[in-house]
């Protein structure tokens, strides 16, 4: 019955997990380990977690575990800056069907937290506020007034692109 | 179009986010035909918003589906207690087998009583043999006299009794 409850929370979580995990670590093995970190911790958590909750819960845990690495990782975003879309093997690889996805792929990747975190969980996994308000432990007014911020800052970028 | 106006940011936003009801969305437009600003951020917004639909929540890979669904394997294994983990129970399983291995190899032991026994031949053979000297002490006695008998039988004796000795000395 738990292994059962388990598998299915893989199915339907795993695909978004790995995806935020992807876009925040830029770096498909360190993003594979994180992912499996939160899905350990979920198993181990199970019978704590409101199933009502559970995604939030996981995506909280997944962007905690990205964050920690990269605080590990001091000298991140230099060094990978430009690696995000180009990487052979992450999720940004052929996940896009344009041009300009690519190109917003990697102006996502560009973002600083929690924008993009923000922007991730919102556009791109379509979460709603409120769980992204829950994940990101802001209030539902700020999770709104940062991604505005966000988007604009999309925006101005993608129309400097595409005049 | 203020370029920090944040109130047409939130209505721009909801506009994207499906949240803009239909009188908003007409007073969107009249203000973005009087304003170039706007329109031009509206139509931004709308190009963003496409972008974001060729976005796709991205496939796991087969590896980490793979390592996601062996989690409950390996917590249930690690969460068994030490002895009972699959290294524990072969290292568990080879203690017999050393023991049968060590039984067979190792060399008979005698019993007390088999102790006993060749104690009791032993101390009949020296007696035997003391015997013997002394019955050899005799004949030569009788043959060529005392001096020659200690030479030969004397010294027998002597080798008899010293041999004697350092047995049972050994055997205590």
């Amino acid at each position: 019955m738990v292994s059962k409850r388990y598998r299915q929370w893989v199915k339907d979580y795993q695909d978004q997990a790995w995806t935020l995990a992807r876009y925040l670590l830029k770096d498909a093995q360190e993003a594979e380990d994180a992912t499996q970190d939160a899905f350990i911790k979920l198993w181990r958590h199970q019978e704590t977690i409101d199933p009502e909750r559970v995604r939030p819960w996981l995506m909280k845990v997944v962007r905690n575990g990205c964050l920690d690495r990269l605080r590990r990782r001091r000298d991140h975003v230099e060094l990978h800056e430009t690696q995000v879309g180009a990487d052979d093997q992450g999720p940004l690889e052929g996940s896009a069907s344009s041009e300009l996805g690519r190109w917003l792929q990697g102006a996502i990747g560009r973002l600083k937290e929690p924008y993009r975190s923000l922007v991730v969980l919102r556009d791109v996994n379509q979460h709603s506020y409120e769980e992204v308000a829950g994940m990101l432990e802001l209030s539902l007014s700020q999770v709104k007034v940062y991604l505005h911020r966000a988007r604009k800052e999309l925006r101005e970028q993608l129309s400097e692109v595409r005049p | 179009m203020n370029e920090h106006d944040e109130k047409w940011e939130r209505e721009i936003n909801a506009l994207l986010d499906g949240e803009l009801g239909e009188g908003g969305m007409e007073r969107l437009k009249r203000e973005a035909a009087a304003d170039r600003d706007l329109a031009r951020a509206i139509i931004e917004a709308q190009q963003l918003q496409q972008a974001m639909d060729t976005i796709r929540v991205d496939k796991a890979p087969a590896r980490l589906r793979k390592r996601l669904r062996a989690i409950p394997r390996q917590e249930r294994t690690s969460r068994l207690p030490g002895l009972w983990r699959p290294q524990w129970a072969a290292a568990l399983a080879a203690v017999p087998l050393i023991i049968i291995a060590l039984t067979l190899v190792q060399p008979d032991k005698p019993s007390a009583r088999d102790v006993a026994k060749a104690r009791r031949d032993l101390a009949l053979a020296f007696a035997y043999l003391d015997r013997a000297g002394h019955f050899t002490a005799r004949e030569v006695r009788s043959e060529v006299g005392n001096t020659l008998t200690d030479a030969v039988a004397g010294a027998v004796l002597r080798d008899i009794k010293s041999q004697y000795q350092s047995a049972k000395e050994t055997k205590a």
